[in-house]
């Protein structure tokens, strides 16, 4: 339910973002998904398959997403640690970081438009 | 046909545009909204969420019993399908609104947006929002609030800010509610409040039980002193 809120908005935002006329040209949409962000790749995609039979406006559309790993850099000593088992510590220093640099974003990165 | 993955140019039919958009604009946007009214109005907004049957309302009744003479508060209800929530506390005497998700397993911004003017917000000092029960969506969606509180239950298992790592990083309160049954369950504490630090060491923590009492005094001193906070930063 909640992948069908993340099209939903994926759309809206877009249609904010541009004008009509760009948006029937686009050919595919690349979202960059942190492991942090609660979206399931698998499930979003399926989410985004159901959107089209509702709006096929968008059916030959392609949606990529790539997952990102889970990485803060600490505030004391500018380490960037790889968060394992979301221990939110600095490997360097010991201390906790609240300073996530990746693995939080729900972004979409890049569109593809079909050049005119 | 292909995909150029690559951001330089792309050959013949396909033009990049690099863009890095929020997903969530669209929520953002309208949470800042929220923001906004409820500077104007001077009301300190909660989001509280929870696994389904956590003690959400009940701790709404709880609160509002022990602050009625302090402050005015007021509860809005996320519910998948029913008004229940909503008609127990207004049962109780407390304002409280419903909104129905109608499946939707989360509260938006939007519908947040859409039923503030059932209040008269200039009245209230504290609003709730009670969300959907389920830590994973809710986590996701800003709804505006000043702090988020979740409430994990003795009765739930003990692993679950690791779990649902989103919530308690985004989260400023965690409430061990349910503690009278301690006694009674496998449940550690320490364990719950080691992992959550480890989560998010920012993390304020209080054990709490609606039917003992146990830290619902500390809950409210916590509340009443951040509804000060708000109301002298206005006047400031
Ligand atoms: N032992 C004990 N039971 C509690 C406590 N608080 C709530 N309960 C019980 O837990 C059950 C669920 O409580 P609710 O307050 O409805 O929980 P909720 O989080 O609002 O539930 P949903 O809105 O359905 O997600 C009810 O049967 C309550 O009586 C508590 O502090 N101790
Ligand atoms: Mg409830
Ligand atoms: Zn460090």
């Amino acid at each position: 339910m909640h992948e069908t809120s993340i099209v939903n908005s994926i759309i809206n935002t877009l249609e904010m973002e541009f004008e009509e006329e760009k948006l029937n040209s686009m050919k595919a949409i690349h979202l960059k998904v942190g492991v942090l962000s609660n979206v399931e790749p698998r499930l979003l995609q399926n989410a985004y398959s159901a959107f089209h039979l509702s709006n096929p406006k968008y059916e030959n559309v392609d949606l990529h997403i790539e997952s990102t790993t889970l990485k803060i850099q600490c505030e004391i000593c500018d380490h960037i640690t790889d968060v394992q088992n979301y221990r939110f510590i600095c490997e360097n220093c010991d201390r906790p970081s609240k300073n996530v640099i990746q693995g939080e974003e729900m972004l979409i990165h890049k569109i593809e438009f079909e050049d005119q | 046909m292909s995909v150029e993955k690559s951001t330089k140019k792309a050959r013949g039919t396909a033009a990049c545009e690099n863009t890095n958009i929020e997903l969530l604009k669209a929520n953002d946007y309208v949470a800042d909204i929220i923001r906004k009214q409820m500077t104007t109005s001077n009301t300190l907004l909660i989001n509280l969420t929870s696994s389904a049957g956590s003690g959400k309302t009940t701790l709404m009744q709880k609160t509002a019993e022990r602050l009625k003479d302090k402050l005015n508060m007021a509860v809005m209800v996320g519910d998948l399908e029913t008004e229940r929530d909503a008609d127990r506390l207004k049962e109780a005497g407390i304002q409280a609104s419903q909104i129905v998700t109608g499946g939707i397993c989360h509260l938006e911004a939007q519908m947040v947006h859409q039923v503030l003017d059932r209040f008269n917000l200039d009245e209230i000092d504290l609003l709730f929002v009670e969300n959907v029960g389920n830590l994973v969506c809710p986590a996701s969606f800003d709804l505006g609030e000043d702090y988020r509180v979740t409430l994990m239950a003795t009765t739930e298992g003990d692993d679950k800010p690791k779990k649902y790592p989103r919530m308690f990083l985004t989260s400023d309160m965690m409430l061990i509610s349910k503690s009278d049954l301690l006694p009674h369950l496998p449940f550690s504490s320490e364990a719950v409040i080691k992992d959550s630090k480890e989560v998010n060491h920012e993390l304020e923590v209080i054990q709490i039980s609606s039917l003992t009492e146990e830290g619902v005094d500390e809950w409210c001193e916590w509340l009443l002193e951040k509804v000060q906070q708000k109301q002298e930063a206005k006047v400031l």
